[in-house]
């Protein structure tokens, strides 16, 4: 799977450098210098990373970070990746549609009822007491300002 | 001046220093905690409440607050490889990892006591370089800083993979973030670059929402792919214990958290560089340390050491910031830029007068990181046993918490939903580098130096041309750039010839 993720992003970095040094033939100089200076290269390198990927001999070496999720087979891993995906970005669009203030305790509740499957007693509680903190810190607290969201926006 | 040192203790030590410094410090904890709130923002909301103080009190109320933010943003950067503050994501990635084998308290005690040396040694930096500093600072021209911007690249893109294919990744990790970071309305034509007509991205790429993306999005998906604890299946027991362990590796390696301090103290002097650069150079030089490749392979995986070095980096560079900021009114951070608006307000104005009639207020700033540090680590060990054991909470139940954090602290940034938006962007760009085996670490310092670099290197060639490159310390800083990303490739090329 590291090959084909490795070659998505060389190929992703060469659209964006090649993307990049483009536009900025036409810029003035001062404007156009770094990001010549850098985009170049990058095209460069990112070609030689998509060339060794389709053509040369896999080689993994040990990067210093962590792996994802060795013990669990590849399937499981590309199922359960794209339901923590379909989760985040699911909270991302309750935060747009009905603001923090409804989203948060609506995607606590619905992911610890539906992905973690707790009781209801523990999830209801559970999602209270995050809401209070984010009610008691960010807003009453901080004053953050957070907007009421598009959709309760278009009600009003 | 031995003089000037006690008396600006004893200005600390009074009750009302002291307790304006304890006030501080609470603050300080919880804004290190929470993601997204960052030091500087709340030294800037801090400022106005320091009219009616002593320039003593005022100090200790605002340095005790900001001395503090990087000790306890490393707390949420081994618990959850979610980064507190943009200056404390290098922790991440062994001190997370050491989360996730069990060895949170190890962790944290590690990072809690290499903070403490780091801010003793950038404390004692800030009272004996005031003198000697000038000359260093003088020596360090445009050209010469864009050179060390570029020497920091190549030191982490060189050692953050190994062998030429590692390096390639490290360096177009390192590239791409130089990229990123020139989104946004260029600082000398005033031109709207790669913006697409966004008026949000002519501010460029916030930090904070990139940063807490890349790092916390991939650790949530691995969360959420292993339906286990951070630490995974390890028994409860072992999570919380070990935190005196973490002590005595920190005097273990105790050079190596001397030497990594010295070089935060270094960058926070330098004006600009910051104190994620100076993390990450700390990181690289850690890696450095290690004596053969089967030792560096430990590095991303949970090494004690990727943790000490970052840790004393991130809080020796306080005292380093401060130098030229009360020597010569250069601030050398953007938090030190707000710190300079508290001395005008409270009529101090830095220099040569810092220096001789107001020492002891001056002194009182070193005393004042040195208790404060003391008094966080002193309060973070009394509580780490309990933070230690947040890694043994169910995933499932962790992850909506971790998520309300990540998107809430990438909100505010700037109040915008575009905030969001980056941070799940790069949040997918991170979790592709994970898997493809590129590292992060290069792309961050890239993004942070990017701006500075671009600036140095534009005064550069518009003031000396093609000339700056032949400059003394320009060549020096060459020289070290290139042995560092040769040196692995022949130390490779000979073990293998002895093989």
């Amino acid at each position: 799977m590291h090959s084909k993720a490795s070659l998505a992003l060389a190929l992703g970095v060469m659209a964006v450098s090649g993307y990049a040094v483009v536009a900025a033939w036409f810029w003035p100089w001062k404007a156009a210098l770094f990001p010549l200076v850098i985009g170049i290269p990058l095209f460069m390198l990112s070609a030689a990373e998509a060339a060794w990927v389709l053509f040369g001999k896999t080689e993994r070496g040990v990067v210093q970070d962590f792996q994802i999720a060795r013990d669990v087979p590849e399937r499981e891993v590309v199922r359960r990746s794209a339901a923590a995906v379909a989760w985040i970005v699911g909270f991302f669009a309750g935060i747009v549609l009905f603001g923090f203030a409804l989203a948060v305790p609506l995607f606590v509740f619905l992911y610890l009822k539906l992905q973690a499957k707790e009781g209801w007693i523990f999830s209801a509680a559970f999602t209270a007491g995050v809401w209070a903190f984010f009610y008691g810190l960010f807003d009453r607290l901080l004053h953050l300002p957070f907007p009421a969201g598009w959709a309760l926006s278009w009600l009003s | 001046m031995i003089e000037a040192l006690f008396e600006g203790l004893t200005l600390v030590l009074q009750w009302k220093p002291l307790a304006f410094m304890m006030l501080g410090i609470v603050l300080g904890f919880w804004v290190g905690l929470l993601p997204g709130l960052g030091g500087a923002t709340t030294l800037a909301l801090m400022l106005p409440f320091i009219y009616a103080m002593q320039p003593v009190e005022a100090f200790a109320f605002l340095l005790g607050m900001h001395a503090v933010v990087a000790t306890t943003g490393d707390i949420t950067s081994v618990l959850f490889g979610v980064p507190g503050e943009a200056a404390s994501a290098a922790t991440i990635l062994d001190g997370h990892a050491m989360a996730k084998k069990g060895e949170a308290g190890r962790a944290l005690g590690a990072a809690l006591a290499s903070s403490l040396v780091g801010a003793i040694v950038g404390a004692f930096a800030l009272a004996l370089a005031i003198p000697m500093v000038r000359p260093l600072v003088l020596t360090f021209g445009s050209p010469e800083l864009f050179m060390l911007a570029i020497v920091g690249i190549a030191f982490i893109a060189s050692l953050s993979a190994p062998g030429v294919r590692g390096m390639v990744r490290g360096f177009l990790s390192g590239g791409l973030g130089l990229l990123c970071a020139t989104v946004g309305q260029d600082p000398q034509a005033g031109i709207a670059r790669y913006t697409f007509d966004s008026l949000y991205l002519w501010g460029g790429l916030d930090l904070v929402p990139v940063l807490v993306g890349i790092f916390a999005i991939p650790e949530i998906v691995d969360l959420a792919i292993r339906r286990t604890s951070i630490a995974g299946t390890l028994p409860a027991g072992r999570v919380s214990k070990g935190a005196l362990e973490g002590v005595k590796d920190t005097f273990r390696h105790f050079w190596l958290t001397i030497r990594c301090s010295l070089i935060g103290t270094f960058i926070g002097i330098m004006p600009g560089m910051g104190g994620a650069v100076a993390q990450w150079m700390a990181y690289g030089h850690a890696t450095q340390s290690a004596r053969n490749a089967e030792e560096r392979k430990g590095f991303g995986a949970g090494d004690v050491r990727g943790v000490l070095g970052p840790g004393a980096a991130n809080n020796s560079k306080e005292g380093g910031s401060l130098i030229p900021t009360v020597a010569f009114g250069v601030p050398g951070s953007t938090a030190m830029a707000i710190l300079l608006g508290g001395f005008f307000l409270l009529g101090l104005v830095p220099g040569p007068d810092m220096l001789t009639k107001h020492l002891p207020v001056t002194f009182s700033m070193v005393w004042t990181i040195v208790i404060a540090n003391v008094v966080t680590v002193i309060a973070c060990f009394l509580f780490l046993d309990h933070l230690a054991r947040v890694t043994t909470v169910r995933g499932t139940v962790l992850i909506p918490v971790i998520l309300v954090l990540i998107f809430i602290g990438s909100y505010t940034s700037n109040n915008h939903y575009g905030d969001i938006l980056l941070t799940l962007v790069f949040g997918g760009i991170g979790y592709l580098m994970v898997v493809a085996g590129w590292p992060r670490a290069p792309f961050v310092l890239g993004l942070v130096l990017g701006k500075i670099a671009e600036n140095y290197l534009y005064i550069s060639v518009a003031r000396y041309d093609a000339a700056w490159l032949t400059r003394p310390v320009v060549l020096v800083l060459i020289a070290i750039a290139l042995a560092v990303i040769f040196w692995p490739l022949v130390q490779r090329r000979r073990r293998a010839a002895h093989a």
